[in-house]
């Protein structure tokens, strides 16, 4: 209806374009540094898999990679408290931002760490030495006990960290969408590359991989209409545009559902939660790490942001929607969690359930929802790596013990590693003193404080459904005599160990003492995200 | 709706002439149809022609809407490199490999037939009912100056960050490509040395098989010549190359052709 | 000597100590039991100096300590006793050592103990003795003492948090340690239903908590609402002038935790599935203490806090209360097996417990708390007993007994201490608490007690039918012949505990003086006011007089 607006911004511009010069923004690299690293270790990566020998890119790529994820988070911790946006509007670096940048290259460390195991059998560990070697060609099985490894898994899950990274930074919904890409595409990769159960392993990247492609489309047709709605991708400019009182809002609320979807599908959310169980199950273990932890905070992340800054004076529009998802979403990860008999997949749909749990951080939508959902972002996914950690280290003759019948009595025969892997379970039933019952009361208490008590009850009935099952692997691993021809506890992966003790020993502080971090998502909450 | 109220409301950049209108009503359902083909064609070559035709005919709507630039590229790199190469590939890797089409999941097609129609009305019916009131921002800013000036100037100011980082996924497809692809040679490569050393080792004949038509008995022209039947004639014996001619149980005409054996 | 952090100290030693015991190579089993005995003795010393040091004038808590935890969230370690808590911790102290001695050989492996011996006696065939033994040698005694040391720390920390976040952490992590308890050290035989009791009981509790929680945030966010900022801290909470709508709501969450855990009527479906499959030990320290935080919870958080709204439910609760005294009791007597038995009265005991708290008079909430030490004391023995009868015999069916009697005449002497007391013959402790209780409530509501009373009759009937059909009568089987005695060890087990029986029934005068000030305080703080007795009984000699 209102012309008049737009033709006097194409008279402005116009006006510009006469000049004929463009005036070249400056980039700030020093704060874009985190990104900047991570991205050339990528790079070095891609360079080292081309030129080394096949021995030294094994010895090679897994320091460089681990160093690299350090050194980006040290920039980030040096970059704390920076509050502009950068790039000529594309990325924003706030409290917020760093707060999930420093969670993302922590857990990226720590899936580099159980990436590079070497000791779990007399193969070259979890990654496949050859991924184009079809499933039941002749040199499969040659293939399968190879020591060489496909070494590009480090070149991509740099490129997918940096993508993370960027994601959750982006402050225009084009970046936003490159972003995705970045981290996506690896990952469609990485899900292929299971050394065991080739087919199952190329089944999950491929499903992914199509599903994926498939939300990514939704993104970008949402990314269509807010760009048709506001004028600009800007998640800043898109809020102003909802403030003012528009004569049409479909646009808005199109692109809202739309990029939504895109987004729900990420963080695994009910109804777009069907790739999750199988790529979870096919992909190798550490990757299953890397994705729950990792792609979790990212894609949550990047949700917050867009929420928060580009919908937030919609909130009352947008927060049935989020409720509805949050319920499906608790709902249906728990329920179906429990008709599980594979443990990857139980891991699953956990958490699908748990990403129910965070949605009702979502759903306060208030800074102490904002804090709830950082510190429980952090605290389940230091669970969530060492437990898959602790799978790869249960195993038979021919891989992964994944099956639950195999976990029976395995408490008699390695109490130690059964107890931290009970202890972690009950940390995702979120027991008081673990790191998961601080998480889910700081997202819960949000939420009762932004009206959704109702939510809120919901979550409890559903962790009361999610804690049967954790129980019932419990009960298996040690109320039930061990079977006889069991899964053999690997003894000495010492960087396993260290990965899942990390994990452990952070959900057993950030239950205890979980100030430190409360303290930091709590301020970078307070101070919000930068627009 | 009267027409009046339409124009008054698409406003200057908006105008639909009525050329457009016309080219549009004619390419759209060739679009949509092509689509469709594509996705339903059971030959793999024809679902990448059918995707031609439909991004050809996306390029000629880009066009239409003031964006000459993006239109010719879609022309240039979709249809013109990109889909010759699928087809290259298409060719290369064998036109006739065709999908399984049995369902896993019983009324899994129907479920999603359904559910893409209710989606897509869901999609058009609210687009329809605005379409009139509403019209989207930004076409005039984008386009300042000129549809290719624009694009270059936003390319170096306000997307030249993503511009850099998209540079990340042209990485990422090659490491991707040679993951997926690319398969190291288990033992280094064989020279000609090894393989002939291979070829004794193994016994049998270490000369090429001679021709077809070389023993043949009859001269007639309508008999076909075939390879020998391996073992039962003497001046072959083990052609271990020609597995088929094991079961020599029938020692057929000459010239009969294998197939006409069994 | 009240500057001294009892509660701390009485917290922290046996936490050091499980980590202690756990890290003590299998092979040193015996080193493990004497290091938990020591510890749980210096405990019960500890417990017994504070109640020495105690003030039962002073009002409020005593022993207080706070520190700030997580100030994100107002949590603070605020610990703090008062009389009905004190006694509690008095009680489970006490009973800890007892089951460390009781259990002394129950999880060893198969060495030529008594266990060994009854599986044997049992199994005449020894068919299902093999293989039994050799599931018992898989079991760390080591990590079951410090299941147990771990426990003892959660059962003081519940009664002495004064933080309400505090209490709910314990109240959960309580939970873990007996879960592995009845799951891991439950009766060998029977893994499937061990482990359906073990979840069972964790899954009801989860839930109560659950419910708790969701009531606990309430409470923080009310007091969020009203001061500006939330805290959990007990006594700030007991100021909040909470909507009476509100109330409800949070005293139900409470409520049906409690209920759960305590447990009362309708929600007490895991208890004697829990109670027969744990170990001796284990049930007697789930029915002697375990349950009682659940009645503790009712005293301390429900009528503080929602003093409106117990008003308002009493009588629901008071129904429920004589529902599960009349309803256990029956259960008890068509039991055959005897730990359910013993796990029913508890349910018929719980529910004059309630029945003495919601009755919201003084005498009544004197009486439930003494109820409480006292349950504690005759159940936990009636464990003890029918465990010695089960480590004989190997069964837990009543009809494998018969004229026990006879062969294990000193066992058959405490059976029957342990079982008057449960049926609160006076001269006992049981009848003190069970006359305070009926007297409390029947100020109030004259009928109910009257109907009470009743149930005393059926809790004569459990205990003595249990009695005859097991220790009198002609021997049943020839087995029983060879059957012992108690050892010496077993005789030190029940000698402290028939010994207060005998004497808290006598002399309860000390406990009352504890226990009565603070709950006079709690009930007159939220507004219960004894009635005027129409009868000039003078309630403050009642105690004393019995």
């Amino acid at each position: 209806m209102s012309a008049p607006p737009t033709a006097v911004l194409a008279q402005d511009a116009l006006a510009q374009s006469i000049q004929g010069t463009i005036d070249v923004p400056p980039i700030q690299y020093a704060a874009l540094s985190p990104i900047i690293i991570v991205f050339g270790v990528a790079l070095a990566a891609v360079l080292i898999d081309a030129f080394a020998s096949a021995r030294t890119r094994r010895l090679l790529q897994p320091p460089l990679a681990a160093v690299g994820f350090a050194v980006a988070f040290v920039a980030v911790v040096l970059l704390h408290g920076r509050r502009q946006i950068l790039a000529a509007g594309a990325v924003a670096i706030d409290s917020p931002t760093l707060f999930l940048e420093g969670a993302i290259l922590l857990f990226a460390f720590l899936a580099v760490l159980l990436v590079a195991e070497r000791r779990l059998d007399s193969s070259g560990g979890a990654i496949v030495a050859s991924a184009a070697v079809t499933p039941g060609s002749p040199g499969a099985t040659a293939a399968r006990t190879s020591a060489a490894v496909q070494t590009e898994v480090y070149a991509l899950m740099a490129f997918s960290v940096a993508g993370m990274l960027l994601f959750v930074s982006a402050n225009t919904l084009l970046v936003m969408f490159v972003a995705l890409e970045i981290l996506s595409l690896p990952l469609y990769l990485l899900a292929g590359l299971a050394r065991r159960r080739r087919l199952l392993s190329q089944e999950a990247a491929m499903k992914y991989f199509l599903l994926g492609a498939f939300s990514s489309a939704f993104f970008i047709y949402g990314l269509a209409f807010l760009y048709g709605y506001a004028g600009s991708v800007d998640l800043g400019r898109i809020a102003d545009a909802a403030g003012t009182a528009t004569a049409n809002d479909t646009y808005l609320y199109l692109g809202m559902a739309l990029l939504g979807i895109g987004l729900f599908f990420k963080i695994g959310a009910v109804p777009f939660h069907s790739w999750t169980p199988d790529v979870y199950q096919g992909s190798p273990t550490p990757i299953t790490a890397f994705m729950a932890a990792g792609t979790k905070v990212a894609a949550f992340g990047a949700l917050l942001r867009v929420f928060y800054v580009a919908f937030g004076g919609l909130r009352w529009d947008w927060r049935p929607t989020v409720w509805t998802i949050a319920i499906m979403t608790m709902v249906v990860g728990a329920v179906l969690a429990l008709t599980q008999r594979d443990i990857k997949r139980m891991l699953a749909y956990s958490a699908i359930a748990h990403a129910g749990f965070l949605l009702t951080g979502l759903a306060a939508a208030n800074s102490d929802g904002l804090r709830g959902s950082l510190f429980y972002l952090v605290a389940y996914g230091f669970t969530t790596i060492a437990a898959f950690g602790l799978i790869t280290m249960v195993r038979t003759a021919d891989g992964e013990a994944s099956d639950l019948s195999q976990w029976q009595g395995l408490g008699r025969r390695s109490p130690v590693l059964a107890g931290i892997f009970a202890f972690l379970l009950l940390a995702l039933a979120g027991i008081p003193l673990t790191s998961g019952f601080t998480g889910k009361f700081a997202v819960f208490q949000a939420a009762v404080a932004g009206n959704a008590t109702p939510l809120v009850v919901v979550a409890l009935v559903t962790s009361a459904i999610a804690a049967f099952f954790y129980v019932r692997v419990i009960v298996l691993m040690f109320f039930q005599e061990p079977v006889m021809d069991g899964p053999i506890v690997v003894t000495r992966p010492t960087l396993t160990y260290a990965a899942v003790g990390i994990g452990a020993i952070m959900t057993l502080l950030l239950g205890v003492a979980p100030q430190p971090l409360l303290d930091l998502a709590g301020t970078a909450a307070t101070s919000g995200f930068v627009r | 709706m009267n027409a009046a109220i339409l124009v008054q409301a698409a406003g200057e950049f908006t105008r639909t002439s009525g050329g457009e209108a016309a080219t549009f009503w004619v390419l759209a359902p060739v679009a949509v149809l092509a689509a469709l083909g594509m996705v339903l064609a059971r030959s793999a070559v024809h679902g990448a022609l059918l995707l031609v035709v439909n991004l050809f005919c996306l390029a000629v709507f880009y066009l239409l809407q003031d964006a000459p630039f993006l239109g010719f590229v879609q022309i240039i790199v979709y249809t013109g490199a990109i889909m010759v190469l699928f087809l290259f590939v298409l060719m290369l890797v064998g036109v006739d490999s065709a999908d399984s089409l049995v369902e896993t999941l019983r009324g899994q097609r129907m479920a999603a037939i359904v559910l893409g129609a209710g989606f897509a009305g869901l999609l058009v019916f609210p687009i329809g009912g605005v379409i009139s009131g509403t019209k989207a921002a930004g076409l005039a800013a984008a386009n300042n100056g000129g549809n290719i000036q624009a694009i270059a100037r936003l390319l170096f100011t306000d997307y030249v960050f993503a511009f850099e980082i998209v540079s990340a996924l042209l990485i990422i497809a090659a490491v991707g490509a040679m993951i997926l692809a690319h398969r190291e040679r288990a033992g280094g490569k064989i020279t000609q040395k090894e393989m002939l050393r291979r070829r004794f080792a193994a016994g049998g004949p270490v000369t090429p098989v001679p021709g077809p038509g070389v023993y043949a008995r009859p001269q007639a022209a309508d008999v076909t010549p075939a390879l020998p039947p391996a073992s039962d004639d003497p001046g072959h014996p083990g052609d271990s190359g020609d597995s088929a001619g094991g079961d020599a149980d029938s020692p057929h005409p000459v010239g009969a052709g294998k197939g006409a054996a069994r | 000597m009240n500057s001294f952090p009892w509660l701390t100290t009485l917290l922290v030693i046996p936490v050091v100590a499980a980590v202690v015991v756990l890290a003590v190579p299998r092979r040193f089993a015996t080193l493990a039991k004497q290091i938990t005995l020591v510890v749980t003795l210096v405990e019960f010393g500890l417990a017994l100096l504070a109640t020495i040091a105690y003030e039962p004038s002073r009002a409020g808590f005593q022993f207080a300590q706070k520190y700030s935890w997580i100030r994100q969230f107002g949590v603070s370690y605020s610990v703090g006793a008062d009389g009905i808590s004190l006694v509690l911790i008095l009680l489970a102290t006490l009973l800890v050592p007892v089951v460390v001695l009781a259990s002394w050989d129950e999880v060893t492996g198969p060495a030529p103990a008594a266990a060994a011996r009854a599986a044997r006696a049992a199994d005449p065939g020894g068919a299902a003795a093999g293989p039994a033994a050799g599931v018992v040698s898989r079991r760390s005694v080591p990590a079951f003492f410090a299941l147990l040391l771990v426990l003892e720390a959660g059962m003081v920390g519940v009664f002495a948090a004064t933080d309400v976040f505090l209490f709910y952490v314990f109240f959960e992590a309580m939970l873990i340690p007996m879960y592995f308890l009845i799951g891991s050290y439950g009766a060998v035989k029977e893994q499937a239903q061990r482990s359906y009791a073990a979840v069972k009981f964790l899954l009801y509790s989860l839930f109560g908590g659950l419910l708790m929680l969701a009531a606990v945030i309430g409470l923080y966010v009310v007091s969020a609402d009203q001061l500006g900022t939330g805290t959990f801290d007990f006594a700030t909470l007991r100021q909040l002038d909470i909507t009476p709508g509100v109330q409800k709501l949070l005293f139900l969450g409470f409520f049906i935790a409690f209920a759960i855990k305590a447990p009362l009527f309708p929600f007490h479906t895991w208890l004697p599935d829990a109670g027969a499959q744990s170990p001796t030990g284990g049930a007697i320290l789930l029915v002697g203490v375990l349950d009682k935080v659940g009645t503790f919870g009712l005293i301390r958080y429900c009528i503080p806090l929602f003093p409106k709204a117990s008003s308002y439910f009493a009588p629901m609760v008071l129904a429920l209360a004589v529902i599960g005294i009349f309803y256990g009791a029956l259960l008890a007597i068509g039991q055959r097996d005897m730990k359910r038995l013993v796990a029913y009265t508890s349910l018929a005991h719980f529910g004059f417990i309630a029945m003495g708290t919601f009755a919201l008079t003084s005498q009544g909430g004197t009486g439930a708390v003494l109820y409480m030490v006292n349950h504690g004391l005759s159940t936990g023995l009636l464990f003890l007993v029918v465990g010695f009868l089960v480590a004989r015999r190997g069964s837990r069916d009543v009809s494998a007994y018969g004229g026990m009697a006879r062969v294990t005449p000193v066992l058959a002497g405490v059976f029957l201490i342990a079982g008057l007391s449960s049926l609160a013959l006076p001269g006992l402790n049981s009848f003190v608490s069970e006359f305070l209780v009926l007297v409390g409530t029947f100020t109030r509501y004259r009928a109910l007690a009257i109907v009470a009373t009743c149930g005393i009759v059926l809790a004569a009937v459990y205990i003595l039918y249990l009695y005859q059909r097991t220790m009198t009568g002609p021997l049943v089987g020839e087995q029983a012949r060879g059957v012992l005695d108690l050892s010496l060890r077993e005789k030190i087990v029940v000698a402290p505990v028939v010994v207060l029986i005998i004497a808290l029934g006598v002399y309860p005068k000390p406990l009352i003086n504890i226990i009565r000030p603070t709950v006079t305080a709690t009930f007159e703080d939220a507004g219960h006011t004894d009635p005027a007795p129409t009868i000039p009984v003078n309630a403050s000699q009642a105690g004393g007089h019995s």
